[in-house]
């Protein structure tokens, strides 16, 4: 339905090559400012392991707080390369096409940073291998496979590995691209990376049909890896507020809600700073926030679901965790944030089409479904734990410090900053989807064969 | 749930909040023989002390009809301990004597046992803890010092069990009712704490775990079946009308 | 069928993989031992290398006298328990016992003797010849008065010697003095040591003021005595302790009724009590005769229930309700102390508690209360108290007027413990030599010339006799069970310390008997053996001795003291009403002052200990500092919240405490607990809280002329500031949110189950839990 504007190949080139080979002037300052950050946070990390973790606002019982909180975050910001790469493609929504890759690499970056928090979290994190890998077979001593922490590593790094074949695949092409362009190390480089492609109709068919492969592989993780953080809470029978049969599909259906929010903000710091509006335009907007009103909606049914199931038992404690959830200073105005964030606000905006059709509203709107959806997390996981079991005695409460905050600012600039050097080196907007979106009817000749420049029907 | 034929010990301790006065004597003798951390003011503060066992105070009433109501919180040895499948690296895990061990080596520090423990028994070591090098002379030579990042929670004084049970192997036989006391038990002293040998169905906490009064915490609501019985508080209903007019 | 079959099939295929063992653990089919790891090694616990000792000996840190063993590894003291056999407690021990650990490795604990050249300059190390070489030139300059805790046994004999050869006098201090109680002891049943209450025995027990559980006198003797109330090992039933005390202390906590009185009115709620059983006859004619002997006709008449429970805030029901559990459901014993007895009538009230035991037939009977024997080695002191404040007055008022040439002190930090009113610095300052024993230098051996590093009892040899002794003679042998505590590499011993009476013994040169303590203790064994009998015997006096140092004492259960029913004494002021201070002029509302001893610190002499310091009290779960308990409602009243820093002030001086409002305290009373605000006192303890010792006012018990504690009025004024309370309890205050959990109360003779399944059915999630 929604296509851009017809552009020559050449024109193309140009322009979505424009990161790669043209260096636009802010990039480097940037670059640095991120730098500076992530340089900041590796530095904190270090004095948290060094001091121990007494140095964040953790305490007993909330045992958990932003880390936990910013790892699920980022797992669910990933659902963003599945939604746009597997389902899209696989439904075969043509306007898809320009984010796919950035998409892809929000995935992959964001996986890397979530994969980190268990680590900055962990006690001792040195000793982290034991945590994933059988080191001692003699004794038996393997991981603990009934733990959900175990089961964590295994979607995620399934997830990552899927995301980064998926991303590598499609990125063939454009490498050949790159390779036909450059000089130098670079060429090397490109030439290397392309793994000698050629562009030819084996080689095409054989992308296709990786790409979707593994799209459909990718289906299953879709339900699995926000499932499986879910269940670090949904596992947990002691925690009121977390132990819920609910939260799998919740946690799925928020991390779809979040993840795309994600990738418009991301499509409208594209367009902005690297000028592609004939690439990414107002339609792509308006389709996302048509899948958004649909997603939101269904996230918020669930959360009203889950609310309605945990106050129907009655449970003491858990009327105790609610009462503070919602009605108690600050977490009242956090509750009442998240809510307006997560779905009032923004869902309420893009009713209107000149919204959806408002970059700078619809990146705003983005931002807050994250600050919702980042607030809802937070309000999950310690709230539960501040009001655990009615051991009223020893019911504590939370704050974040300096360093937990440190680490969070990290984790956005170290997503930030490798999305900008990946733009530095490879093209962000895939070539070939983009002409491949323009040429479904016409026939492509190559030396002297003539190949169908499309491997499926337009409809 | 956890079946223990393997072993002729199945260690318990039965609870009467009846007796319990709140004294303390317990916390601080645990607190000795586990080479547990000062609790400092600083970690106080931040709701950071450690107590392998505690004794949580509730109110009931006003003034002057109040009541303060102590009972002793430890490691309740759950058989179907909702901290150990969620372990990621078995640094914690069940004992076939009906114990829950802890592994301060393997432990990584994920907290998220003290997340699953709903009795909120196990204190993490956010900072190292410091003893000032003289008062270091006092440490239990039995009892390992954990280094920060570690979870640490009551061992139901381990140790001790181990050294009567390596003597009673020597000598052949079967440690004995009354043999081991906890530090706690044995310094608790109203006798509130019973320690003992579950298996044993002529031992003291045996015996007293099936009293009438006998209750365990949570365990209708979580099935977490704790080796640690409760004796509940005795008390006659207060007539109306007997109340004290004061002021 | 078949599906079945296949099914099981499936999954015990799945079941060899390990996704197959996560959902068979769901299913409970795999049996868990699999998931139990067996480690071909032992376990660290398994490898400790060196062998345990226990030893026996007593412990002197507070008044009881307890016994204990000591576990020691390579010559080092690991820890403290009680010793099992050791009758006063029964191997049981409280909250301070271990922390004689700390004293004696603590890392400020004086390293060598210290003397200073003038007052008011510095000290400086000397070495212990030239410290010995002075206290024997000073103690044989002039008058001589030794300072002491109460000390009993050899201790306190030595002490007593050494001062009568220095023509001087030996003068004991007690913060919170008992020398009221002993009067009360003396007047009421004759005797000069404190009794032992048959607590186990008794079927109800009334206990005005005494914190028995807490803080008061023996409390560990006191604890385990009530463990067996509770219990009924004696098959009377579960005994009923009321508590009838201002203040909620833990044992008015343990209480199954806690009466809080209007203070100072204990003695005559007593009388109302023994009214409404005479009125009614509840008890024997020949009980009621020994009761009134001494009471002039119709003295009770004044103390009709209905008057009483007007003057002391307490219903009448409840004095009716008491007086008939004490009458009819024997046995029954009535104890009084603590508070009761630290007001101006302090020996009335005392007096008239303790007569009860007298109605009540309980005395010498079972159940009730037993007078103590005279110790079993001659002219060893067999009970100790301090001094009253009256006395102290008159002493310190002797050192200021420079009578006295040389005070030696230990043990009694009088700058700390005394109120402000009596200016100690002052008075020390016009006394010409003043030497002091520490371990850890406190507010008042910062004061001396001549400091002294006293050794911890974990070093030295002693014989204790217990107070209160359990009814029969007994006596406990103190041996140094660890060598000397070094710093942690070994290389220097923390402390040059010696103990207290072998520094006396040879600053007197042979003339008190003795060369060391340990002469002392081999005599003793040579008189045990001669007499015979008792817990230990043998054919020698050095096998008597092994066996008195594995048992850590001597005892003979046959040597009873001479309890014989007495009539009850004549009551005299039997119409005095408690007396208060005046309150300051000013601004800020008129309270009640209750200062009470603090679980872990007692008196502060534990102070240094960071263990106790830590110790969060068990009513308001607060440590590491001095708080104020107040009324809820009259905080937020006066808008005073937890962690408020107000001003307590009384005509004599001012303290800062943080108000900890809980729901348990009288609406015009403040306690504030004993044991900080120390200047010295090691890195634990100094500048750490207040002290509320220093803004109490000279009130006096009108016959013993001891300090009424408790009769300080005091106005508080809120600072505005508010600092985090260090405490145990979480962030939300404490009220169960569901009945039964954690803490279930059931009837007598009730079962838990159904009792849980009853409040189950009536519970009404709906209810808040404050409401009640
Ligand atoms: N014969 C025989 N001997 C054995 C074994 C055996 O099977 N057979 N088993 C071995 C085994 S498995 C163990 S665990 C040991 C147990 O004995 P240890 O090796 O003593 O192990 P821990 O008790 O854990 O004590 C280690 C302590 O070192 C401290 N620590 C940690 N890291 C550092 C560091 O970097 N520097 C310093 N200075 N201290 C640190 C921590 O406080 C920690 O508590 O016994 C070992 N000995
Ligand atoms: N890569 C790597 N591997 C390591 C380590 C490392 O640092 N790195 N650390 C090593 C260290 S220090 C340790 S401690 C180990 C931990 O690993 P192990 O020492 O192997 O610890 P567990 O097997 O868990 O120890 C407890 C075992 O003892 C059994 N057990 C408990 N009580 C008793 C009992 O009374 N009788 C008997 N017979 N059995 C009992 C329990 O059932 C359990 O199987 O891991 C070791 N492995
Ligand atoms: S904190 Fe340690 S014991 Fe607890 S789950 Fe994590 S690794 Fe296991
Ligand atoms: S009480 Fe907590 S720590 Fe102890 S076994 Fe049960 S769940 Fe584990
Ligand atoms: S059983 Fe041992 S480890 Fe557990 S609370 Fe008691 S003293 Fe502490
Ligand atoms: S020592 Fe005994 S009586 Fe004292 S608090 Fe502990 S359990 Fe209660
Ligand atoms: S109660 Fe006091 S005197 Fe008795 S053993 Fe303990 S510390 Fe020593
Ligand atoms: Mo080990």
């Amino acid at each position: 339905m929604q296509q851009g504007r017809q552009l020559d190949e050449i024109r193309i080139n140009k322009e979505l090559l424009n990161g790669a080979l043209e260096t636009p002037g802010w990039w480097k300052w940037a670059v640095l400012l991120l730098g500076s950050v992530v340089i900041m946070g590796v530095v904190v990390f270090g004095i948290q392991t060094n001091k121990g973790l007494g140095v964040t606002g953790l305490s007993r019982p909330v045992f958990w707080g932003a880390y936990i909180t910013t790892f699920v975050f980022w797992v669910g910001i990933s659902h963003a390369g599945i939604m746009i790469s597997a389902i899209l493609r696989l439904t075969q929504a043509e306007w898809r096409r320009p984010v796919t890759r950035a998409a892809e690499l929000l995935t992959v970056f964001s996986l890397l940073t979530a994969l980190s928090f268990p680590v900055i979290h962990a006690g001792r994190p040195w000793r982290i291998i034991y945590w994933i890998f059988p080191y001692d077979f003699a004794r038996g001593l393997w991981p603990n496979v009934r733990s959900p922490l175990v089961w964590d590593p295994a979607a995620i790094g399934t997830y990552l590995t899927g995301s980064t074949l998926f991303l590598y695949v499609a990125l063939l092409p454009d490498l050949g691209v790159l390779r036909d362009r450059t000089t130098g190390w670079k060429h090397a480089m490109y030439g290397a990376l392309s793994l000698g492609w050629r562009g030819n109709p084996r080689q095409w068919r054989l992308q296709t049909v990786a790409g979707v492969l593994l799209s459909a592989l990718m289906l299953p993780i879709f339900v699995s890896v926000h499932s499986i953080v879910s269940w670090d809470f949904a596992v947990t029978p002691g925690v009121e507020g977390w132990n819920s049969t609910i939260f799998a599909p919740y946690f799925v259906i928020g991390a779809v809600h979040s993840g795309v929010s994600a990738v418009v903000t991301m499509m409208a710091l594209m367009r902005w700073l690297w000028k592609w509006d004939n690439f990414i335009r107002p339609e792509h907007f308006d389709a996302l926030a048509r899948l958004l009103i649909v997603v939101a909606t269904a996230w918020f049914g669930f959360t009203m679901v889950e609310m309605l199931f945990s106050l129907y038992s009655l449970e003491a404690q858990e009327l105790a965790f609610r009462d503070m959830q919602m009605f108690q200073w600050p977490w009242a105005g956090l509750f009442i944030l998240f809510l307006l964030t997560g779905f009032f606000i923004p869902v309420t905006m893009w009713l209107f089409k000149s919204v959806r059709n408002s970059i700078v509203l619809m990146f705003w709107t983005s931002i807050l479904v994250n600050i919702g959806m980042w607030l809802e997390r937070f309000l999950i996981v310690v709230p539960s734990l501040a009001r655990k079991q009615p051991f009223v005695y020893t019911w504590g409460s939370y704050q974040p410090s300096f360093v937990e905050f440190a680490l969070m600012a990290w984790s956005f600039a170290f997503v930030s900053m490798n999305m900008l050097l990946f733009a530095r080196f490879f093209p962000l907007i895939p070539l070939f989807e983009s002409k491949e979106s323009q040429i479904f009817t016409t026939e492509m000749k190559i030396g002297r064969t003539t190949i169908p420049a499309v491997l499926r029907e337009q409809e | 749930m956890v079946t223990q034929q393997d072993s002729p010990y199945n260690w318990g301790m039965v609870v009467d909040i009846d007796r319990c006065t709140g004294c303390q004597a317990c916390v601080l003798a645990c607190q000795v023989e586990n080479n547990v951390p000062l609790n400092t003011e600083n970690l106080y503060k931040q709701q950071r002390i450690y107590s392998w066992i505690r004794i949580e105070r509730y109110w009931e009433g006003d003034f002057p009809d109040v009541k303060a109501r102590f009972i002793p919180i430890l490691c309740q040895q759950c058989g179907n301990a909702p901290c150990e499948p969620v372990c990621p690296v078995y640094a914690t895990y069940h004992n076939n004597e009906g114990m829950n061990v802890q592994i301060y080596n393997r432990c990584v520090g994920t907290r998220y046992c003290a997340n699953g423990c709903p009795y909120h028994v196990r204190f993490f070591n956010y900072w190292e803890p410091v003893w000032p090098e003289s008062l270091r002379n006092q440490l239990n030579p039995d009892v390992t010092v954990r280094s920060r990042g570690v979870m640490e929670k009551c061992s139901f004084c381990v140790h001790r069990i181990r050294r009567a049970e390596r003597k009673a192997r020597g000598e052949d036989r079967l440690v004995m009712d009354g043999e081991i006391q906890s530090a706690c038990s044995q310094a608790c002293p109203t006798d509130a704490l019973v320690f003992g040998n579950l298996n044993d169905l002529t031992s003291r906490v045996s015996k007293m775990s099936k009293d009438d009064r006998h209750y365990k915490l949570l365990d209708d609501k979580l099935g977490t079946d704790p080796n640690v019985v409760y004796l509940a508080r005795v008390e006659e209903k207060v007539e109306e009308g007997a109340a004290a007019a004061h002021g | 069928m078949t599906d079945q079959v296949s099914r099981r099939k499936f999954l015990s295929m799945v079941g060899a993989s390990t996704t197959g063992a996560v959902l068979f653990v769901a299913c409970s089919s795999i049996p868990d031992e699999e998931f139990i790891i067996q480690a071909p090694v032992e376990l660290p616990e398994d490898l400790v290398k060196g062998r345990d000792n226990w030893f026996a000996t007593t412990c002197g840190v507070c008044d009881g006298g307890e016994g204990v063993v000591v576990r020691v590894m390579e010559g080092r003291a690991k820890k403290i328990a009680g010793n099992p056999d050791y009758p006063i407690n029964l191997g049981k021990q409280n909250v301070r016992c271990d922390s004689a650990l700390q004293m004696l490795y603590h890392p400020d604990r004086i390293a060598q003797p210290m003397a200073r050249s003038s007052k008011g300059s510095g000290f400086t190390p000397i070495t212990w010849g030239e410290a010995e070489a002075k206290l024997q030139e000073w103690a044989g300059s002039g008058r001589v008065t030794v300072a002491t805790n109460p000390i009993r046994g050899q201790l306190g004999k030595v002490a007593g010697d050494f001062a009568a050869k220095f023509n001087g006098k030996h003068i004991q201090f007690q913060a919170l003095e008992q020398g009221v109680l002993h009067g009360a002891m003396k007047s009421v049943f004759g005797a000069d040591r404190l009794p032992e209450f048959d607590l186990g025995n008794a079927r109800t027990v009334a206990s005005f003021g005494a914190d028995f559980l807490g803080t008061w006198i023996s409390p560990t003797r006191y604890s385990t005595k009530y463990g067996e109330f509770r219990n009924a090992a004696t098959g009377s039933g579960r005994g009923q302790l009321f508590q009838i005390e201002p203040r909620m202390s833990i044992t008015a906590a343990a209480a199954d009724k806690w009466i809080p009185n209007r203070p100072g009115m204990e003695g005559e709620l007593a009388l109302a009590v023994a009214a409404v059983i005479v009125e009614e006859g509840l008890v024997s004619d020949d009980n009621i005769a020994r009761f009134t002997a001494n009471l002039p006709e119709g003295a009770l008449d004044v103390f009709k229930a209905s008057t009483i429970s007007l003057r002391a805030g307490v219903s009448e029901a409840t004095i009716h309700d008491l007086a008939r559990s004490l009458a009819t459901e024997g046995p029954s014993l009535v104890i009084g102390g603590g508070s009761a007895g630290a007001h101006t009538n302090g020996s009335f009230n005392l007096n008239a508690i303790y007569s009860l035991n007298i109605l009540l037939g309980s005395v010498g009977a079972k159940g009730g209360v037993f007078l103590n024997p005279d110790s079993p080695i001659d002219g060893l002191p067999s009970t100790a108290t301090g001094a009253s404040f009256a006395d102290w007055e008159a002493e310190l008022a002797q050192w200021r007027a420079g009578n006295i040439n040389t005070v030696i002190i230990r043990g009694a930090n009088i700058a700390h413990g005394l109120p402000r009113s009596v200016n100690v610095q002052q008075a020390l300052d016009n006394v010409p030599h003043v030497v002091a024993f520490a371990d850890v230098l406190d507010d008042t051996s910062a004061m001396a010339d001549l400091v002294l590093p006293e050794a911890s009892y974990l070093e030295t040899w002693g014989i204790e006799v217990p107070e209160p002794a359990p009814g029969y003679q007994t006596v406990g042998f103190q041996q140094p069970v660890s060598t000397p505590a070094r710093t942690r590499d070994g290389s220097s011993v923390l402390s040059d310390g010696r103990g207290f009476g072998d520094v006396l013994l040879r600053a007197a040169d042979g003339a008190l008997g003795a060369k060391t303590m340990k002469e002392f203790v081999d005599d003793a064994a040579d008189t045990l053996q001669s007499n015979g009998g008792g817990s230990v015997t043998a054919p020698t006096a050095s096998l008597l001795m092994r066996g008195l140092l594995q048992r850590g004492g001597w005892w003979d259960t046959n040597a009873r003291g001479q309890t014989r029913p007495k009539d009850a004494p004549a009551l005299t002021n039997l119409h005095a009403d408690p007396e208060f201070s005046e309150p300051t002029e000013g601004e800020g509302e008129v309270f009640n002052l209750m200062p009470f001893a603090s679980q872990a610190l007692l008196d502060g002499r534990v102070a240094p200990a960071p263990w106790l310091q830590a110790v969060s009290d068990p009513i308001t779960t607060a440590a590491w500092t001095t708080w104020v308990e107040i009324n809820h409602h009259t905080a937020k009243r006066l808008g005073i919240s937890q962690g408020d820093k107000l001003i307590i002030k009384s005509t004599t001086g001012e303290i800062e405490a943080l108000a900890y409002p809980h729901r348990a305290v009288p609406p015009d009373m403040l306690g504030v607990p004993i044991g900080q605000g120390h200047e010295q006192g090691g890195r634990w303890a100094e500048g750490r809280g207040s002290n509320v010792l220093s803004i109490l006012v000279d009130k006096k018990d009108a016959e013993t002329g001891a300090l009424a504690w408790a009769a300080t009025k005091v106005r508080i004024i809120n600072t505005g500031l508010n600092t985090e309370i260090a405490k145990a309890e979480g962030t939300v205050e404490a009220i169960a949110v569901e009945p039964g959990v954690p803490i279930l109360v059931v009837e007598p003779g009730g079962n838990a189950k159904e009792t849980l399944h009853h409040l189950e059915e009536s519970y009404d999630p709906y209810a808040d839990p404050n409401d009640n």
